[in-house]
This record gives structure tokens, C-alpha cells and sequence, in this order.
């Protein structure tokens, strides 16, 4: 292979996949040069240890779900209602100025039935999680996660890129980058907004939130939206037929081949890649958006809603269609869990919205046997005080934002199922065995992944960047198979 | 890093055997850098051993370790072997080895050599390249010496020549042209601005012909738009506050004002001056305050819960970071926490800067308000300025004059009250025009002339007896009194308490919901009162509410509305106690009768907005009551009673008050105008554009504090305002405050502004900076390609009093620029980047030249200039499912469609659809280099969205109305997509397509009448269906070439 052709080769592949960095890791490598590659060695070229999981689901519960209410047993509180939560254990915690004004801060304990699940006991709320409690011995349940940001903009932020400040590629947009893409046809890393049925408490999500940072532009999510075209643009012109549109495109290619010829820069290469790539994109989104063919009984496993566009079923449904075919890693944002007020009134049907489709999930990845190399993450950006906000009765409440401790699980992919890790005290305020920090979870989620986090890095203004920031984190292997 | 030596290897390489000799900065700083910095580098925190390699002193001074021991220095000149840092490297045991194997760090067996090389050659140090001052070598003599046409050439030549390269052939005139057209205007060459400078002869352009063109470009307007784009991205300019709700900010006067300086060709240094310190300027004009906007576009939020102290910390840390990469070419923002690893920029250097941008009176919270609650400035229209000017002063004489009025009737009181019985008093109820009164103080029962529409239970505590208390289930039909309509006048209003101010609440009203909401309506929006006349919401309707918030839970207010049939919102008035309030007119385009069928009621609308509290004394009028009149009806009752009583203390002045307001209509007017005059100063400032400034806090000096770890609730040491210590200080008699950092910036001491600049402007012409980290040119940015070159041009941009339309002109008339983008196998191996720019530049171009380019070509551009953000088609979607709560994005209609993408509304949280694939950025943070990649959903974009589509649609109805036959049509589509003729094999592959194409719609007409509906502007009814949509596909094949997507 001479020089010229073998550079041609490589540049074509990197601007095509690429922004034409001069700087890439060798991981991403791998990527680049795309799918014979990565299929010749699964895995082994772009990771840097045997990855127990090769795609990732992440549901992510915007807004904050209150562990205390779900997954933090505290029996203790029933006897505290109402009496005020002592100084000794907020200790100098800073409020958000929601609640800090407030006189008191009355203890507000659970209104809902927990009882013990599967047999590794998970303490949870099986009064409104009784379908995820049968999958209890497939999670990994983690009670210790906690984070420095306080309001939902930095937290999301946080718990997305590792920073609270704004512009630090997402979870998402690693994994895309060290793993690459699974399919020429469809984007590695897509993102779905799931619409949650009551919608009165939603917090702002934005883009920047699956942008791909400081990595190429090819790891931002790719937003499969619930209204109109599935992928922007996805379908051509009305009255433009798609063989109509192949010809078109094949004309396309041939002038650009001419133009190649005339002037000789690989990137005209590249067009023609592009264009052929955009429409084998368009030819396969049709299919897999197409629910129709799906059996009876994956509704039944999913529930009705699933039937239903930009529901959550819906969208848990379509994220293992996406896994199915390739894709690494689909982040589903479902929103409506700030419950400052009126717990009674949303968790309900948040847990209804989110219940039966993630004990469905594992169980149709356990039927495809995928269940054990796709990680599925499921928690919010920060967790709630036991104390209520405004009006506290025994049949309904409110919870401020509570950075200190929260509750998140995990399950295939190499989780260890039926672990129950971290421990929170009496008040479900401070963490007292265990504490899972947002960069060693993480960590722990790049390892499962295949990735060191300390080497999995990506140069960008003189530094070797990396998810998991300056400061020591590190991988917490109890929470691994 | 691996990737990097590959593309870097053959300059590396070359430059490395050209000249034997090691040079600190080329070769061995970076080394060190990469491997040693983090441990041995500027930042004291994770500094080991006491070994700093940044300073020469590091290599060059014995040291003292912190257990006191006295170590040799790391280099001894011209001895490697007795040089402890080159045998670190070079050792075996897993303890001494440096870098340590923990850092999974490690040297190539080339750069150990290098090392040791430096070390004999006596080991010559050098501080940063971009520390030093620039200076402007003379510009080599290549061999070639009739190639260059300036010294830019010499440059660029003198290193082809020393890499064995030569300069590609010029290019051609129509290539040239069309790339003059796009680097001087962001648009494609007309082909009326073709055909007048294309040299009929075919030949290339002369010096003088491209100097002409590039000089005609220049006086566009579209050249300071072009510009513009450029300095929005790195000033993060965006229409949207950018967190948490993401509203509109309006600042697009910033954005003008930064496209006219462009086109004034206005010094960069003054341009610099001005948005750093415009403010601070002495005696600012307006343009000098606008331009202060630059500090104003960071993201705010107003997010419930954060903490305005950490917000302002980060609005500085922002400006900071965006100053860091604009100016100073260096990444600040690690410093925020920690002193900077590689640069020598310290965490004291970062709050020093951050002092100069803290000094503001900036609010914490945007308050979700296109104000963002200041500072800001009222820009009003040419007509509304003398009175904008005049108002404060007016105003102020009228509030004088309405107190010496008063002062002067206190006399003629005196005598007034002293024989004033309570009866006296009835006079002053108005009686004229009374439709009808609800005294609703009956305390049982249902009043007279009402239907209750449930069991009403009663307050005692009314104002004149007994009120009804009103709530859903259990108010009051009216009947059909006031029966209003919207050319008569009318008055309406009573006594009411309500019981809370949450939400729309109809206090009395005469309003059909199911008929578009026809008729009108007294009402409180949470604590805002507010009236509706409507005939059919939302488009033929009136609506108004009061500026502030004056409603109260569980207190009397007497609210009286009165409206003057002029059919204009401006015919309205509301008193709140007998004062008229202050309104927003919301909504004012009412033209057909409000009348309406539904009865009046008191506590709702027909059958929405109830009312919960208490109403009495309510008063319908065929006619607008005056002012005093509404203040009698306000006041009288509560006067009756305190005259029938002793008067003394406050009940005296309450009377004076009365007889004033109501006896004194020459007082009343005085205080009236003063009223009136407020009224007209607010109206002029809402329907003037305003714009975010920067203000200088007057009441302390700049400084900030530190702020360990970035936390704003973790403070260190105070430090004054201060420029960065490795950089200097800022001269003795500089004011210090953003002014004299200003100054300093495009002063001689400053070593880096004018290299930053001139490296982005090459940048944007060449695809790439002389430096390729445009943002970085410190220790861990790349080296500089032609150092020499960017000196010499940093030092004639100074020379030249900063001049940016000379600047640019300068190498758009090169010989290097000129040269034609063609490959060959040669350059591909030593020159593969164009790093040397051995050709020309040609690569794909950003998001917005793509838009404008399919607008330009096919006529559809609307060149219109400036104003409010533009919103052109966007898929549905896409601001709805981001931010909080439904902000639907609803396009333009008419030019708004069609003009250039700079004025594109840009929401940070959802930017354009179509340039967001295009890798524009979000602008939420600074950004001076763009990404350039290439995606399969690029190409979707420009094949599908419809702004593409019909684009390819006009242009194809211009080949088919313009020429006469296929052949004809083609070479006119080609030349405004090309700007070129087609060559035969092209005109083959076209002419194929069309026949498919025509085949396929005469087959299908319906597929043809499907295609032409895309895009607002109607098909041409005069072409036939298929043969348009046919030329419509070939169209949109045209503009979706490699060669249109690419400069």
C-alpha cells in the first residue's frame, strides 16, 4: 500500500468520523477506523482490560428522587414525625435559599410500605415499586452516592460529566468515544426525553447535557426525538420517494468522484462516505422505529404505555431495540421527580411511569441474552431531605434537594446483583459506611466498560482530560460481579 | 498525545535535521511539559521534590529540599552525564526513574537523545515564545524571490522552499473569485459581480484586479456581518440567558453594534477598548456602553434555591476564561482552583483578573426577564429620543411643582374644613352616566338585581356594612348591565379583598369563554391587576395590566377601571385607592365589538378565573370617570366618617388629601402630570430595544477574593485588580479597574493580544492557525508553524494602527492565499495538514456560510440588516423538550425566513437545528475555534430541511424562467451554486438525473405537487408541476456537492 493510499484511507476515515483533531487517543483509535476493525477484535483493541459490559442503558430520573421514599429504609422516622431534625446532623449543611428561610425543618417519614425484597433483602418501597422488587436480586443497589451541587443545572451537570461547570463531555460521549460505533448505520450514543405523565414539577434539561464536550462532535447524543422526525431531518422532502432520493445521492457522489479526481483532497472522499452513510441512516430508521412488529407479549412484559411515543415504556422499549442493533450507549432522561411539594400527589405516578418497564428491561435482556454485557443505571442527580418543605402532614409532604446522600442501582453489564451497597445514617442525611462519591461511581462504570479511568483520556488544552477530574477517585469493586 | 506525533512528525522531523541545533522552546519544552509538568511544574500543590522545570532557575540553580539538603542543580551546561535529569531518564531503578511508571508517562528514546543533545550544546534556556515580545525579523528572501507578491509570502515560501515543496499554481479566476467572495463576505460572488471582474480572456486575476475585488468586498455590508460571526462565537454572544429556563436576554444591539464596527473598519485596539471599558471611557457614548456588552453575554440563571454569591463568582470566572482565550491566548480557567500545571498562571492571577469583572452591579439572578435586571440601556427610536432625553427632567419639575400646589392649597383648606358638615360630602359621589350601583352591603340574603349562583355566606367586616363573600359555587350574576362595547367609553370597578393572590382570578366581569373569551374582564393576576375588552382572543383583543405586583391577601383595595372608546389600550386607566397605577400594555389590537351575550358577573367569567373574597360598592358607568372622580369614589366613604368626627393628627391629612384630590382639580392636574409624564417615560422605554451594558460598582475599588478550590464559600486572600504576574503589571498610572486592563491589553507591553488576533484572523481564512490552539498559545498549546511570520505580522497589525480591513487585505491578496486548493501526491506526504500552506485553502465551510450560500444562491437572501432574532423553519420539538416548561419555537413568516444565519435567534439551550449539526456552538461559553467535522447528519440537513429544499426550488425556478433550454439552465444553476461552468462529464451525469428525475414526476404529479408545497414562498404557477419539481431535486443535487459545501 503506498503512502498516498494509505494516508487517504486514514484521513478519510478520521475527518469522516472525526473533526480532524491532531489529537486523538488510541482508544478512540480504534473507533476511527471503524467497524472491521473493532469486528476483528471485539473489544480487545479499544479497551483497556476485558469489559464485563459492552453497552450501557442509563435512566436517568431528573429532578431527584427521594431515596428515603424509595430505597432508603428508615423505620426509625415513623416515631420522629414531625419532630424537628437535630442541629447535631444537618450539621452546617448549606440549604438551597428554597428551604434555607424555613423556622423548622420537621421530619417527614415515609408514607409508603417498604418491605424486604428478593433474597438479598433490599429494604424498598414495594407499595408503589412492586415490579421492580422482583428484579431485586439482578440490581445492585447503591444508598451512598452524593455529590456537591445542590441545584438541578450544576447536579445534572455533575452527575452527567463528572463537573458541575458546563462544557466537560457526558458519560455518554466517553463511552461513544472509546468504544465507537456497533453499527454503520445508526449513531453510538443517542438520547431519549421520555415524557413523564404528570409533568407539573419538570427542571430544565438541555443539550449540553449529552454535548460531547471537548470530544469530537461525532460523541454528542443523537436526540431520537418523540415528535416528528425520529432524527432531525431523518426523512426526506414530501414527494421524494427513497429510490428517488438514492438516485439522487448516487448523482451526488458521481460529481464529487469527478471533482476528486480534478483536485485530489481526500476530503471529497469523505463526502461520498457521508452521503452514502446518510442514507443507509435513512433506509434503517424506518425499522427501527417501527414498534408494529414487535409480539403481543413484549407489550404485556412492557406494559400498554409502551405502545404509546415518548412514553417512558416507550422509551425503555426503543432503547433495547437501539442496543439490539448496535448502538453503545442510550441515555433516557425522565423528568418530574422535584418533589418539593405534594410527594403524595406525583410519586405515584412517577413510580408507575418508571416500574414495570425496568423490570421489563431486564427481563427481555435476560430473554436475548444480553442482560450480562449491557448495563442498565437508573438514579437522578441528587437525592431529598428527610425534612419537609412547606406543609407537612402523614399523608402528604414536600422534600428540599439533598446533595449528601442518595440512592441509585444499577444491574447487568458485570453489576453485582443482589449487592446492597452504602450506608446512610438514622435520617437518611449523612452517609456513614461507604460513601460512593460521583467519580468513583464513575469509575467503577468506565471499568465495567473495559476502560482504566486514569488512562482513558483525551488531550485537550495541554491536559490529559479525563471523566473522572483531578482529584483521587477510584474503582469500587464491591458494586462489581 | 500519539495521534499528535503522527501529524506533527514530518514538521518535527524536518525542522529537526534542517538545523542541528536544539532549541529549548521547539524542542525540548514541550517534552518536559507533557512528561514533568504536572509534578515539576508552575503549581506549587502538586509540586515534588522542590523541582520546578518551568523557570530557568529550576535548571540552572543548586536547590534546597525540604529536609534542608542541598541538591546540585538538574543541568550542568555541556555535561549530561553529570546532569541528574537527563540520568533520571535514563535510569533502571523503578525508584529514580523519572517520569515515575505510576504516571504511565514515558520518554521516546528520540527525546532522551534530544535532551542530552541540548545538554552538550550547553543546555540554552529560553522563557515561553509567547511571553517574549514579538518582533519583526526581516522577511526572508526565498529562491523563488518573483513568487511572492508581500512578505507574507517570503514567509511562507522560505519554509515550502526548506521542506522541498513549491507553492501550487494560482487559481483560477472564477475559483478566486468565488473564495474572495466567501472569506471577505461569508457569500458567493453574484454572478452580475462575476461577470464584472472575471477577465474576459480567461486569464488569471492581476494584482490589481484582485486588490479591486477585494476592495469592492470590503465596503459590503456583508463584510462586517461576515466578520462579525466570527467575534460573536468567541464573545458568546446568544439571545437566550442560557440556564434553567433559558429566556429571552435581549442584547442584539451588542450584536450590531459589533457588525458595524467591522464595517467601519474600526481600530481593534479601540474595538478592545471599548468592550472592556466602553463604561469607563470618559463621558461614554451610547455605542461606547453598548459595546460593554461583550462582559454581558456569559450564561445567568435565575434558578430558585441558588446562591447569588456563587452565581456572581461564576459570571466573573467567565469572563475571565473568555478573556483567557480572546486576548491573552491562554486556558485560565484550571487557575480557578488550582495554580495553573503547564502555564505560569497562578490561582492569585486568576482572582486578580476576576476582581476587574466583579466590580459590577450586575444582580445574581436574571430574574427570567429579557433585563436580566440590569444594568442595561434603552435605545428608542430616532422620533421617541428628545422626549426619552427630556422626560427625567420634566419629571422631576413635576413632582416639585405638584408639592408647591399643595403647599399653596393648604390655606383655602383651612377655611374649607373648618365648615364642612359629612352631607356636604354627597356631591362628590358622581352621578352622571350610572348605569347601576351593587351596594352589596345587604348582610343576608341575596342583593336586589343579582343572581347568586349559590347559598352567599357574608363578612361582617365590609367597608360599608356587611360584604358578600365570593368563591366558585357561590357568587353573583349581574345580569345585563355593562354590556360594553369596544368604541363606547365605560367605568367599572368597586371595593374588593381577596381572600388570596394566586392565579387569574375575574373580580367582575362579562366574558363568553367558549366564544373565543368575548366581552371584558376585571381581574387579578396572582397580585397584578389587569383588564381584558375582547372581541376574539388573542387577536382581536385588548389586554393591560399593572406594572407591579399591588393586590394584597385579605385587604380592601378600592379598583376602579376606566377606558375611553378609543378602541387603543392607551384609552385605559386603573386606580387602585383613588391613584391611577401604572400599566403594561400587553396586547392592543382590538377592532370589532366586545359585546357579548353572557351575563355580567361578579366573581368570574362565564366559566373560568373565579374569584375567591369579598366585593362591595360596585359601580357601573356609561362613561370614563375622571381622575378626581375616581378619587371621590375612593375616598368618600372613609372621609364621611372621619368628618363626622374630630379632625386632628392623620385624619386631618386625609381630608387634605380628599380636598385636593377631589375639590382641586387645578392641583389634581399638576399631580396628573407628574403621572402622565412617568406613564409616558415607561411606555417609551418598553417598546425601546434595550441592550445589557457593564457598570462599574462606584462604591469600592475592584478586588476579589480567592477562593480556595473555586468555591465561592471558601474564601482565601483578598488580591487587588491586577493583570497576570508572568505578564507583567500594569503601569503605575493606570487606573486599576477594567479600564486599565483594557489599555494595557493593546499596549506595547503586552506580548500576546496582537499574536492572538492575528492567528485567528489567519485562522478563519485558512482553516488553521499559524497556531493551531488558537485558544492556547502557552506551554501545552502547539508550537507555532511559521513563528517568524506570526511575529512579523503580530508587530505590522500594531504598526498599522491596528487597522483589521488592512490586515485582512493583506493576505487575501498573497500569493499563498491565491494559490489554487489542488493536491498532489507530494504535498499529500509532506504536507498533508496544509500546515505549510503549500496550497490553498479549501475546506468545508461553517454552518451558517452553508445556510446563507443556498439562501445567496437562490436569490431567497433577505439582506435586511440588524434587529431582534431572527426564526427560521426548525423542526418541531426542539425547544419544547429543553429548559423548564413549554417555550415553543414558533418561525418567522415573510423575510425572516430568508436572512443571513448571524441573525439567527440563538437559544443556547436548543441553538439552530441546522447549525448545531454544523458544529455551530452553543455560545454558552467562549469559543474561537469551531469543530470541523463531518456527519451523516450534515448531510441530511442539507438534503432535507425544507430551508435547503426550497432554496433548490427558487434556484431552479430561476435556471427555468432565466434560460431557454436544458443546456442553457444547467450552466445558470451551476453558476450560482459553482460560480463556475460545467465541464462536460458533468453536464453528462446532470443531464442523466434530470431525465430520471422527469420521468419520475411526470409519473407521479402528485409526488411533484407534495415537493413544491415545501417553504413558504409559492412555486411559480406558470411552470409546469413536474418539470419544476424535477429541476428542484437536480437543484438541491447542486447544492449538496462537495465542492458548494466547501470553500
Amino acid at each position: 500500500m503506498s503512502i498516498l493510499h494509505e494516508w487517504n484511507n486514514l484521513q478519510t476515515r478520521r475527518r469522516f468520523l472525526g473533526r480532524g483533531a491532531n489529537v486523538l487517543g488510541a482508544a478512540a483509535l480504534t473507533s476511527l477506523l471503524g467497524r472491521s476493525l473493532a469486528e476483528a477484535a471485539p473489544g480487545a483493541m479499544s479497551t483497556q482490560h476485558l469489559p464485563k459490559a459492552k453497552r450501557v442503558i442509563y435512566l436517568h430520573m431528573v429532578g431527584g428522587p427521594a431515596q428515603m421514599d424509595l430505597f432508603d429504609h428508615k423505620p426509625g422516622m415513623q416515631a420522629m414525625y414531625d419532630k424537628d431534625l437535630p442541629a447535631s446532623i444537618r450539621n452546617g449543611q448549606r440549604l438551597t435559599t428554597m428551604t434555607s428561610g424555613q423556622a423548622r425543618f420537621p421530619i417527614a417519614p415515609t408514607k409508603y410500605k417498604f418491605s424486604p425484597a428478593g433474597k438479598c433483602g433490599m429494604w424498598m418501597n414495594t407499595e408503589l415499586l412492586p415490579n421492580l422488587a422482583k428484579s431485586a436480586d439482578d440490581i445492585c443497589w447503591m444508598r451512598s452516592l452524593n455529590t456537591e451541587a445542590i441545584n438541578h443545572e450544576p447536579a445534572i451537570c455533575a452527575m452527567q460529566t463528572g463537573n458541575q461547570i458546563a462544557g466537560r463531555p457526558c458519560l455518554g460521549s466517553w463511552a461513544s468515544y472509546g468504544l465507537g460505533s456497533g453499527n454503520d448505520n445508526l449513531p453510538s450514543f443517542v438520547v431519549l426525553i421520555a415524557t413523564p405523565t404528570n409533568r407539573d414539577q419538570e427542571q430544565a434539561i438541555s443539550s449540553r447535557l449529552w454535548s460531547s464536550g471537548y470530544l469530537p462532535g461525532e460523541h454528542s447524543g443523537v436526540s431520537f426525538r418523540s415528535k416528528g422526525d425520529p432524527i432531525l431531518f431523518i426523512n426526506n422532502p414530501p414527494g421524494v420517494p427513497d429510490d428517488l432520493r438514492k438516485q439522487t445521492i448516487d448523482g451526488i457522489n458521481q460529481l464529487n468522484r469527478l471533482n476528486y479526481e480534478a483536485v485530489g483532497d481526500p476530503e471529497t472522499h469523505t463526502r461520498i462516505k457521508q452521503y452514502e452513510m446518510a442514507f443507509r441512516m435513512q433506509a434503517s430508521v424506518p425499522e427501527l422505529t417501527d414498534l408494529t412488529k414487535e409480539p403481543e407479549h413484549v407489550f404485556k412484559l412492557y406494559g400498554e404505555e409502551a405502545r404509546k411515543r415518548g412514553s417512558f415504556a416507550n422509551s425503555v422499549l426503543m432503547a433495547r431495540r437501539l442496543v439490539e442493533r448496535g448502538v453503545r450507549f442510550v441515555q433516557i432522561y425522565h423528568n418530574n421527580w422535584d418533589h418539593h411539594s405534594n410527594v403524595n400527589g406525583r410519586m405515584p405516578s412517577q413510580c408507575r411511569d418508571v416500574d414495570q418497564p425496568c423490570h421489563a428491561l431486564i427481563e427481555d435482556l435476560k430473554q436475548r441474552g444480553m442482560f450480562d454485557d449491557t448495563l442498565i443505571i437508573w438514579g437522578g442527580e441528587f437525592g431529598r431531605t428527610i425534612y419537609s418543605q412547606g406543609g407537612l402532614s402523614k399523608a402528604n409532604y414536600g422534600r428540599d434537594h439533598h446533595p449528601r446522600c442518595f440512592s441509585m442501582w444499577m444491574a447487568g453489564g458485570g453489576a453485582k446483583g443482589g449487592q446492597i451497597y452504602g450506608e446512610t445514617d438514622e435520617f437518611s442525611y449523612n452517609i456513614v459506611k461507604d460513601p460512593l462519591p460521583i467519580n468513583d461511581f464513575h469509575a467503577t462504570v468506565l471499568h465495567l466498560l473495559g476502560y482504566d479511568h486514569e488512562r482513558f483520556t483525551y488531550k485537550y488544552q495541554g491536559l490529559d482530560q479525563k471523566l473522572t477530574g483531578v482529584l483521587p477517585t477510584k474503582v469500587v469493586k464491591a458494586l462489581i460481579a | 498525545m500519539r495521534f499528535l506525533r503522527l501529524s506533527l512528525f514530518p514538521l518535527l522531523t524536518t525542522a529537526a535535521f534542517a538545523a542541528d541545533a536544539v532549541e529549548f522552546n521547539r524542542d525540548i519544552r514541550p517534552v518536559l511539559a507533557d512528561n514533568c509538568f504536572h509534578c515539576h511544574g508552575p503549581d506549587p500543590g502538586t509540586r515534588k521534590a522542590g523541582l520546578r522545570l518551568d523557570t530557568e532557575a529550576g535548571f540552572f540553580a543548586p536547590r534546597q529540599t525540604k529536609d534542608g539538603k542541598q541538591e546540585p542543580a538538574p543541568i550542568i551546561k555541556g555535561k549530561p552525564d553529570q546532569s541528574s535529569l537527563y540520568q533520571r531518564l535514563l535510569s533502571k531503578d523503578e525508584d529514580e526513574i523519572m517520569p515515575p511508571p505510576e504516571t504511565h508517562k514515558k520518554l521516546k528514546p528520540e527525546q532522551i537523545a534530544q535532551i542530552k543533545s541540548w545538554i552538550e550544546q550547553g543546555a540554552p534556556w529560553q522563557p515561553h515564545w509567547s511571553l517574549l515580545p514579538p518582533v519583526a525579523v526581516t522577511p526572508p528572501t526565498p529562491k523563488d524571490a518573483g513568487w511572492a507578491k508581500n512578505p507574507v509570502d517570503r514567509f511562507v515560501l522560505a519554509r515550502l522552499e526548506k521542506a522541498g515543496l513549491t507553492p501550487a499554481p494560482e487559481a483560477d479566476a472564477r475559483t478566486l473569485v468565488r473564495r474572495l467572495a466567501l472569506d471577505v463576505t461569508g457569500l458567493p460572488p453574484s454572478p452580475e459581480l462575476l461577470a464584472k471582474h472575471l477577465p474576459k480572456d480567461g486569464s488569471r486575476l492581476s494584482d490589481a484586479q484582485v486588490r479591486a475585488l477585494v476592495d469592492e468586498l470590503m465596503a459590503t455590508p456583508a463584510y462586517g456581518e461576515h466578520r462579525a460571526r466570527y467575534w460573536l462565537d468567541a464573545a458568546r454572544y446568544a439571545d437566550s440567558h442560557g440556564l434553567h429556563f433559558d429566556n429571552p436576554r435581549e442584547m442584539w444591539p451588542y450584536r450590531d453594534w459589533v457588525v458595524k464596527a467591522f464595517n467601519a473598519n474600526q481600530p481593534f485596539d479601540q474595538f478592545t477598548v471599548e468592550q472592556i471599558a466602553g463604561d469607563l471611557l470618559p463621558n461614554p457614548t451610547e455605542s461606547q456602553l453598548i459595546a460593554t456588552g461583550l462582559q454581558r453575554c456569559n450564561v445567568t440563571t435565575n434558578e430558585g434555591g441558588t446562591i447569588v454569591e456563587e452565581n456572581l463568582a461564576n459570571y466573573a470566572a467567565d469572563r475571565v476564561q473568555t478573556m483567557g482565550w480572546v486576548y491573552f491566548g491562554l486556558t485560565t480557567n484550571c487557575a480557578q482552583c488550582h495554580d495553573h500545571k503547564f502555564d505560569p498562571f497562578t490561582q492569585k492571577d486568576f482572582y486578580s483578573l476576576a476582581a476587574f469583572f466583579r466590580n459590577t452591579t450586575q444582580p445574581g439572578l436574571d430574574g427570567n426577564v429579557k433585563d436580566g435586571r440590569g444594568p442595561v440601556i434603552y435605545l428608542p427610536s430616532d422620533a421617541d429620543r428628545p422626549r426619552f432625553k427630556a422626560l427625567p427632567g420634566e419629571i422631576e419639575a413635576a413632582k416639585k411643582a405638584a408639592l408647591d400646589a399643595r403647599a399653596a392649597a393648604q390655606k383655602d383648606f383651612d377655611g374649607w374644613v373648618a365648615k364642612l358638615k359629612p352631607a356636604d360630602l354627597d356631591q362628590d359621589v358622581p352621578a352622571k352616566g350610572l348605569l347601576r350601583r351593587f351596594a352589596l352591603n345587604e348582610g343576608t340574603g341575596t342583593p336586589a338585581q343579582t343572581r347568586a349562583t349559590g347559598p352567599l355566606t357574608w363578612s361582617k367586616d365590609g367597608q360599608t356594612g356587611p360584604a358578600p363573600l365570593l368563591k366558585k359555587g357561590a357568587n353573583l350574576e349581574l345580569g345585563d348591565v355593562g354590556n360594553f362595547d369596544t368604541m363606547k367609553p365605560l367605568t367599572v370597578g368597586g371595593w374588593f379583598r381577596p381572600a388570596n393572590v394566586q392565579g387569574l382570578q375575574a373580580l367582575v366581569a362579562r366574558m363568553d369563554d367558549p366564544k373565543a373569551a368575548q366581552g371584558w374582564s376585571l381581574f387579578l393576576n396572582n397580585a397584578n391587576y389587569g383588564f381584558y375588552l375582547i372581541s376574539k382572543w388573542p387577536n382581536d383583543a385588548i389586554k393591560v395590566t399593572t406594572a407591579k405586583p399591588i393586590a394584597k391577601k385579605d385587604t380592601w383595595q378600592h379598583v376602579l377601571l376606566t377606558y375611553d372608546g378609543s378602541g387603543k389600550a392607551e384609552g385605559i386607566k386603573l386606580y387602585v385607592d383613588g391613584a391611577m397605577v401604572p400599566l403594561n400594555l400587553e396586547i392592543n389590537r382590538l377592532a370589532t365589538s366586545s359585546q357579548s351575550k353572557t351575563p355580567t358577573r361578579l366573581g368570574q367569567r362565564s366559566a373560568s378565573e373565579f374569584y375567591e373574597g369579598n366585593a362591595q360598592e360596585v359601580r357601573f358607568y356609561d362613561r370614563a370617570l375622571s381622575a378626581a372622580e375616581a378619587f371621590a369614589l375612593a375616598r368618600v366613604d372613609g372621609i364621611r366618617a372621619k368628618v363626622a368626627g374630630k379632625l386632628a393628627g392623620k385624619d386631618r391629612a386625609a381630608v387634605l388629601d380628599y380636598y385636593l384630590g377631589v375639590r382641586r382639580p387645578d392641583v389634581l392636574a399638576v399631580a396628573t402630570r407628574q403621572t402622565a409624564l412617568e406613564a409616558e417615560f415607561k411606555a417609551i422605554k418598553d417598546r425601546s430595544p434595550l441592550t445589557h451594558i457593564q457598570e462599574e460598582r462606584k462604591d469600592m475599588m475592584p478586588m476579589a477574593n480567592i477562593l480556595l478550590r473555586g468555591a465561592y464559600d471558601k474564601k482565601g486572600d483578598q488580591v487587588a485588580a491586577e493583570i497576570p504576574s508572568a505578564l507583567g503589571k500594569l503601569p503605575a498610572d493606570a487606573p486599576k479597574n477594567r479600564l486599565g486592563l483594557a489599555r494595557w491589553l493593546v499596549s506595547e507591553q503586552n506580548t500576546l493580544t496582537a499574536r492572538v488576533t492575528v492567528n485567528r484572523f489567519w485562522q478563519e481564512v485558512f482553516g488553521q492557525g499559524l497556531v493551531k490552539t488558537s485558544e492556547d498559545l502557552g506551554i501545552m498549546g502547539t508550537p507555532p508553524t511559521h513563528p517568524e511570520l506570526l511575529d512579523w505580522l503580530a508587530v505590522e497589525f500594531r504598526r498599522t494602527g491596528w487597522d483589521v480591513k488592512g490586515f485582512y487585505r493583506l493576505i487575501l491578496t498573497s500569493a499563498t492565499y491565491r494559490q489554487a486548493a489542488v493536491q498532489t501526491k507530494e504535498k499529500v506526504e509532506k504536507d498533508r495538514d496544509n500546515s505549510l500552506f503549500s496550497r490553498g485553502p479549501r475546506f468545508r465551510m461553517d454552518a451558517e456560510m452553508i445556510r446563507d450560500q443556498a439562501l445567496a444562491a437562490s436569490g431567497l437572501l433577505a439582506t435586511r440588516m440588524g434587529g431582534p432574532g431572527t426564526k427560521p423553519y426548525q423542526p418541531e420539538n426542539i425547544w419544547e423538550v429543553v429548559g423548564v416548561g413549554i417555550q415553543a419555537y414558533r418561525p418567522d413568516k415573510g423575510e425572516n425566513l430568508y436572512r443571513r444565519s448571524l441573525y439567527n435567534y440563538w437559544r443556547r439551550m436548543a441553538p439552530p437545528a441546522s447549525l448545531d449539526l454544523f458544529n455551530a456552538p452553543s455560545r454558552e461559553v467562549s469559543c474561537v475555534r469551531r469543530d470541523r467535522t463531518n456527519t451523516p447528519l450534515q448531510a441530511l440537513v442539507t438534503l432535507n430541511d425544507p430551508q435547503f429544499v426550497e432554496a433548490a426550488r427558487v434556484l431552479a425556478q430561476r435556471a427555468l424562467l432565466g434560460a431557454k433550454d436544458d443546456g442553457a439552465r444547467l450552466q445558470a444553476a451551476a453558476e450560482r451554486a459553482l460560480a463556475r461552468t460545467l465541464k462536460p462529464a458533468e453536464t453528462t451525469i446532470l443531464q442523466a438525473s434530470l431525465a430520471s428525475l422527469r420521468q419520475h414526476y411526470a409519473a407521479k404529479p402528485a409526488d411533484a405537487e407534495a415537493l413544491l408545497k415545501v417553504g413558504d414562498t409559492p412555486a411559480d404557477p406558470a411552470l409546469p408541476k413536474p418539470e419544476l419539481a424535477a429541476w428542484t431535486m437536480l437543484c438541491n443535487q447542486l447544492l449538496n456537492l462537495d465542492e458548494v459545501l466547501n470553500k
